[in-house]
């Protein structure tokens, strides 16, 4: 497997040249003939009656086409639970809340006509605190479920209950226990392109909607779903993907906006593009799932993990889209990060008036992953051990199988601590209390797929052309990331072919196989095990045409040079050598014998074997494709919460060195080693890459990003007031690649989309400790919270 | 949003006379405000009289002290080295506004006649006693910029009139200046808090032994080397950002600070004083008991920052967030 | 209520009617169909829409059209040699993963280039800070920083 051409190469990114010439079609040029743009109107209140709605004067608004209410669509019910229709009736259950579209020929009318429309409402008491909700006499956010029966409470009836061992037992037999709370805030994606999508259908009703969703087929089933339900039975979908400026969780679910789109299209006959504004992105796109934890955990005296048991309580806000099944992930960390015997979790979900959640890169990891970290630390304190020691002592092992049934492989998590020990100089710069400090923080991540839905497969379908140019049609997409550049360093390590000899298509349901969608780390890991599969088919099918064609052609070319020069003598060659496929190799276009790999007439042009053997002569004419599809051997998780949902997992460490300014409580990050598990990388310069990104929006994550709600209302609806960080903000990051090839991986390849965000916050928290004593368990640590720390210890 | 009429004069007298013919019209310079609030609906202006092409008001003139035209941009003045030597305040501020596109075109008359409790070059104005021109009508007036700055998006103009530039003293070479921007990020950022000082002091020992103090890494031990070296705060000015309704001078603290020789303990009753002037108030930017804090500490570390510039030993040194 | 204006757009004159109330971006995107400028927020806070005007970056999402009269306008569009040669600057951002999404890219290759325009050797810090009213969620900076870097050694020799 060393002898690799094409994997573990920085092969440029030219397939997406035309991000850097500024030609690249994001949903913001798509365009169709005659195309209109439509407009949402959200609530002004968190919790109220509608009244009424009165259309009529943004109606009679020139330019507009359609002005649509809850009233003028059918009353059909959509998202996870089908907790909320697509324009709201009656009751409006926070902001966001869409009330009425329009649809215009320019935004500007569409705009315009919004502020025409006239509703009257009538506010109820809203509730925005989850414990509150939780109470027994709470006013209820929803009075009944989907199908209309009664509610008694705010909490969700989600099953987010796990155990495995005896924790009271563990808790008893324990030396040392420690118990904190933490919290964590909504966080937005912060996608630079903003959403939109254009839905268009044709004469037969029969829909072509072009959205930036990660999930195509599962979009277009929820569509399919939504149609069905309107009335629209048995029409075709096709989905497709302009470029997509950036995902980060956003393009998971199918959101109400999307749905609107489709109405307002219905409504007009005429193609219409929704597009949001930064401030709806901020205000009207479910951002991270905002959590509280409540984390024990014990040790026995020679610091060995005995129990760890965790109780969260997440704000679902008004409805329930993925935001709800994050704790699917966390449990991940909370069972599985280090060996733990005896672990509980129980996750309570609760609706409120407040915005509702969705996923974002690293799903519920990031959330439970600062909770468990931060307790490490502390229990290490407690236990009198370092904590980069305390870790390695409870480091998971290959082999092990964890209390969720997780089945570990691979697992570089030592290597991972023991470098950045030594890069972020751990033995020197620990424990110095001087404003300076360092700490760690180590993750667990789905790398091998994630069996969240009853596939997790990806097809992958490969054709080669004559002229030698290997198409690749995939259902999967992507949102930046580079996955075309990789997979197709993948298929030409499979095939033979070079890197820029392949062109994909992703992002098109007409066209590609069905793909679980690209999310939770899993395109490189799946995709490229079913590419893997299907360029070996195909290789296998190019030498089954060279052993036909390169005697035919080797012959000919005697032949000329016999005709050419009568003396010329023809050698005597030994067919046998390339009599069948498996004596044949391909690589790097050249077809030649495995036991001459330089032989001077054998060896061949794979372009050659094509136009000489593919799509022609009289009745043995062929053509060169192939497709897998690969799912990959995983479990859904079961009544329990149990099973191996991955094929492998990824593990890595984030080390922080921080100064903190003791008088304004600024924390300066003065390094930052990440450290990743990525079996191989089969695109370096792209796996730092991510890990870089991912660290970033970490950073945002422990120091300055959160969406500030106040009574419901999201008040930091731009990116002067959201904290994204700038370039001046220069923060050393260090991304460290671990190679340590899984037998399950494509050429050894695991998942790292989503790791290097997960242990950066908490790896900053427990440097500030270091630094200067203060715990900061409430995210992100803003300097007036360690200013307020360090004033109540008397510093 | 509404349509509007554009305007381009080429003159400040051609403004004014465009201005005086027109109905709701408003003033653009820069445009970085301006478009943001016709975007937002915030303002509908029916005219919009431009200021970018007056090249009158445009200029820097350095003869007795600093003349700064209104349509100078905050690029222009934080690269400017006469500023960053003599006026250093100004070129912090000016070179910490928004971003690099932002300081390419905001002008320092908008970014002062645009009145925001945060902006980044009104703190540093104030400090060096600037007084700001103003042309209308009926000729032309100055007004110290303390009093030009009335409250959030108000400006002592009258109808018609504009702001052409402002006019700061020179200070010799006894004096430093410094701002600065306290915010969570290095660009793009409003200030939590921004503080200005100007210090105008008189040395009892050696310059160059108060040049050597900043050599050192421990505050408190500066700040005695520099009380060795009889350092006397003869003239001292601190101007605040956000915690009042505008950017405010600190009166009772510049005051307090006069004639004293520098302590530790002045600098702390300096800090307190400033800090007790201060009227922040809570909101989802910041909150009133951190800003109050922060006019203690940045004070303090503004003030040794001039002091710093003044000895020399670092003209342009950006304040960093970290003493 | 339209006007005529003339600049001169990616190395050609351009003759246009335009309604005062447009901004650069709007002529750009909406009427000269050049849509590589990007509009991520409308209102200067993330950088996707720098295009350079007379030598410098500028949000062309709060520049008002009526300026553009008479000056010289760069945007993505006119970066590459007209046969289609990649700028340095382009070629370093594919070679180096400096663009991941690309919505920020066209934004932050006009601030690069305004940059180094000016000055051919910068130090990080310049780099950083000339594109510091640039907003990337992907990169973290560091591979377009990086990006830059190598372009400018490339076009020093």
């Amino acid at each position: 497997m060393e002898n690799l051409l094409h994997v573990g190469k920085n092969v440029p990114r030219t397939a997406e040249i035309d991000k850097v010439t500024g030609h690249a079609v994001y949903i913001d040029e798509y365009k169709r003939p005659g195309m209109l743009y439509g407009k949402i109107l959200y609530s002004q209140y968190a919790h109220a009656r509608i009244k009424s709605i009165n259309t009529e004067k943004a109606k009679k608004l020139p330019g507009v086409r359609a002005v649509i209410t809850g009233y003028d669509i059918p009353d059909v019910r959509v998202g996870f639970l089908g907790d909320q229709t697509v324009l709201k009736r009656d009751i409006v259950r926070q902001f966001r809340d869409e009330v009425a579209a329009v649809a215009a020929i320019t935004p500007e009318i569409a705009e315009d006509a919004l502020k025409l429309i006239e509703v009257e409402y009538e506010p109820l008491p809203a509730i925005f605190d989850p414990i509150e909700a939780m109470k027994p006499d709470a006013a209820l956010v929803h009075e009944t479920d989907a199908r209309g029966r009664p509610l008694r409470s705010n909490i969700l009836p989600l099953p987010w209950k796990f155990s495995a061992g005896d924790v009271d037992k563990a808790r008893e037999e324990s030396t040392y226990v420690v118990k904190h709370d933490v919290t964590t805030p909504w966080i937005n994606q912060c996608c630079m392109g903003t959403s939109g999508c254009v839905a268009e259908f044709d004469s037969n009703n029969n829909l072509t909607y072009c959205a930036q969703t990660n999930v195509i087929f599962g979009a277009k089933q929820r569509i399919a779903t939504y149609l069905r339900n309107i009335g629209l039975k048995g029409k075709k979908i096709r989905v497709l993907n302009p470029v997509v400026g950036g995902s980060f969780g956003t393009k998971l679910d199918t959101d109400i906006y999307e749905f609107i789109c489709i109405q307002l299209a219905l409504k007009t006959r005429k193609p219409v593009k929704i597009r949001f504004t930064r401030e709806e992105e901020f205000a009207a796109l479910p951002p991270r799932q905002a959590s509280r934890f409540t984390i024990e955990q014990g040790c026995d005296k020679e610091g060995k993990l005995t129990f760890r048991k965790v109780d969260a309580i997440l704000d679902n806000g008004a409805y329930t889209s993925w935001g709800a099944t994050t704790p699917s992930v966390m449990m991940l960390p909370i069972s599985s990060m280090y060996r733990v015997p005896n672990v509980s979790f129980q996750a309570t979900c609760v609706y409120t008036n407040n915005i509702y959640s969705q996923a974002m890169r690293g799903y519920g990891n990031p959330q439970a992953a600062f909770a468990v970290e931060t307790s490490m630390d502390l229990l290490a304190e407690k236990a009198g051990i370092d904590p980069a020691e305390f870790r390695l002592i409870n480091r998971n092992h290959p082999g092990d199988v964890t209390p969720m049934g997780l089945k570990i492989t691979t697992c570089p998590l030592e290597e991972c601590i023991n470098t950045v020990k030594e890069k972020i100089k751990w033995d020197e710069k620990r424990g110095k209390k001087n404003g300076r400090g360092v700490g760690m923080a180590s993750l667990i991540h789905v790398a091998g797929g994630a069996r969240v839905y009853l596939s997790d497969g990806t097809g992958i379908r490969i054709k080669v052309n004559e002229d030698g140019e290997v198409d690749v049609l995939s259902g999967s997409t992507d949102q930046g990331q580079g996955s075309p550049t990789v997979i197709a360093q993948i298929i030409a390590e499979a095939t033979g072919f070079r890197p820029e000899d392949v062109n994909i298509v992703f992002g098109d349901t007409a066209l590609g196989l069905w793909d679980a969608g690209t999310h939770a780390s899993r395109h490189t890991f799946v995709a490229g095990n079913a590419a893997v599969r299907a360029g070996e088919l195909i290789k296998r099918q190019i030498l089954e045409l060279a052993v036909q064609h390169i005697p035919k052609l080797v012959k000919r070319s005697l032949k000329q040079q016999q005709k050419k020069n009568p003396d010329f003598v023809p050698p005597e060659l030994d067919y046998t050598l390339i009599d069948s496929p498996d004596k044949l190799e391909l690589k790097d276009r050249m077809i030649y014998p495995r036991e001459a790999p330089d032989h001077p007439y054998f060896k061949t042009e794979v372009g050659k074997i094509l136009t000489s053997g593919l799509h022609v002569g009289v009745g043995e004419s062929k053509a060169v494709a192939a497709e897998v599809f690969w799912d990959p051997p995983t479990q859904m998780l079961n009544a329990e919460m149990k099973g191996n949902y991955s094929c492998t997992y990824a593990f890595g460490t984030a080390g922080v060195e921080v100064e903190v300014d003791k008088q304004t409580g600024e924390v300066k990050i003065l390094k930052l080693v990440s450290a990743h598990d990525v079996g191989r990388a089969i695109n370096p310069t792209l796996v730092k890459g991510q890990i870089y990104g991912a660290a970033y929006i970490g950073i945002g994550y422990g120091l300055t990003e959160r969406v500030q709600v106040v009574d419901g209302k999201v008040v930091n609806a731009n990116f002067r007031d959201y904290k994204i960080l700038t370039a001046n903000d220069n923060i050393p990051v260090e991304a460290v690649i671990i190679e340590d090839p899984d037998p399950a991986g494509p050429y050894g390849a695991k998942g790292i989309g989503e790791p290097g965000l997960v242990p950066t916050a908490p790896a900053i928290a427990n440097a500030i400790y270091d630094a200067v004593g203060v715990w900061i368990k409430d995210l992100p640590i803003t300097p007036e919270k360690v200013l307020a720390a360090l004033k109540a210890q008397g510093q | 949003m509404k349509a509007y009429d554009y305007h381009k004069p080429h003159t400040v007298k051609e403004a004014i006379d465009i201005m005086g013919g027109l109905e709701n019209a408003k003033y653009i310079a820069g445009g970085t405000d301006v478009m943001v609030l016709l975007r937002q609906g915030k303002i509908n202006p029916a005219n919009l009289v431009s200021l970018r092409n007056v090249a009158e008001i445009s200029r820097i003139d350095t003869q007795n002290g600093i003349r700064i035209g209104a349509g100078v941009t905050h690029t222009q003045i934080a690269n400017n080295e006469f500023i960053r030597e003599h006026y250093s305040a100004l070129a912090d501020g000016a070179g910490v506004v928004g971003s690099k596109q932002i300081r390419n075109v905001a002008t320092i008359g908008g970014n002062i006649c645009n009145a925001a409790p945060s902006a980044d070059t009104a703190c540093p104005l104030l400090v060096l006693d600037a007084e700001a021109v103003i042309a209308g009508k009926s000729g032309e007036r100055q007004v110290p910029v303390d009093d030009f700055i009335v409250g959030p998006s108000q400006v002592a103009l009258e109808k018609g009139e504009l702001v052409t530039g402002f006019v700061i003293p020179a200070f010799g070479d006894r004096t430093g200046s410094a701002y600065i921007k306290h915010a969570r990020r290095l660009a793009m950022d409003l200030p939590i808090l921004g503080i200005a000082v100007r210090a105008t002091v008189k040395i009892g020992g050696a310059q160059a032994a108060c040049r050597d103090a900043f050599k050192l890494t421990d505050v408190s031990d500066i700040v005695k080397r520099l009380e060795a070296e009889g350092l006397v705060l003869e003239d001292v000015r601190v101007a605040m950002s956000v915690v009042a309704p505008r950017p405010v001078r600190a009166r009772k603290a510049e005051e307090a600070a006069k004639g004293k020789t520098i302590s530790e303990k002045v600098l702390e009753e300096l800090g307190e004083i400033a800090a007790s002037e201060s009227k922040p108030r809570d909101s989802f930017r910041g909150e009133a008991w951190y800003r109050r804090d922060m006019v203690k500490v940045l004070t303090k570390r503004a003030l040794l920052k001039s002091i710093e510039r003044m000895t020399g030993a670092s003209s342009m040194v950006a304040p960093s967030r970290l003493w | 209520m339209k006007k005529e204006i003339t600049f001169t757009l990616n190395n050609e004159e351009v003759i246009v009617e335009v309604d005062p109330k447009w901004t650069l971006i709007h002529l750009l995107r909406e009427v000269l169909e050049l849509t590589g400028t990007k509009e991520g927020c409308g209102v200067g806070e993330c950088g996707a829409c720098t295009v350079i005007v007379d030598g410098e970056a500028v949000n062309s999402c709060l520049y008002p059209v009526m300026e553009v009269e008479g000056k010289t306008v760069a945007t993505i569009e006119g970066v590459a040699l007209p046969d289609g040669t990649l700028h340095p600057i382009q070629q370093a951002f594919i070679e180096n993963n400096g663009v991941q999404c690309g919505y920020c890219t066209s934004g932050m290759i006009m601030s690069a280039k305004a940059l180094l325009d000016k000055k051919s050797d910068p130090t990080e810090d310049e780099i950083r800070t000339g594109i510091s009213g640039n907003i990337c969620r992907c990169t973290g900076y560091v591979q377009i920083v990086e990006s830059i870097q190598l372009a400018a050694e490339r076009m020093k020799k």
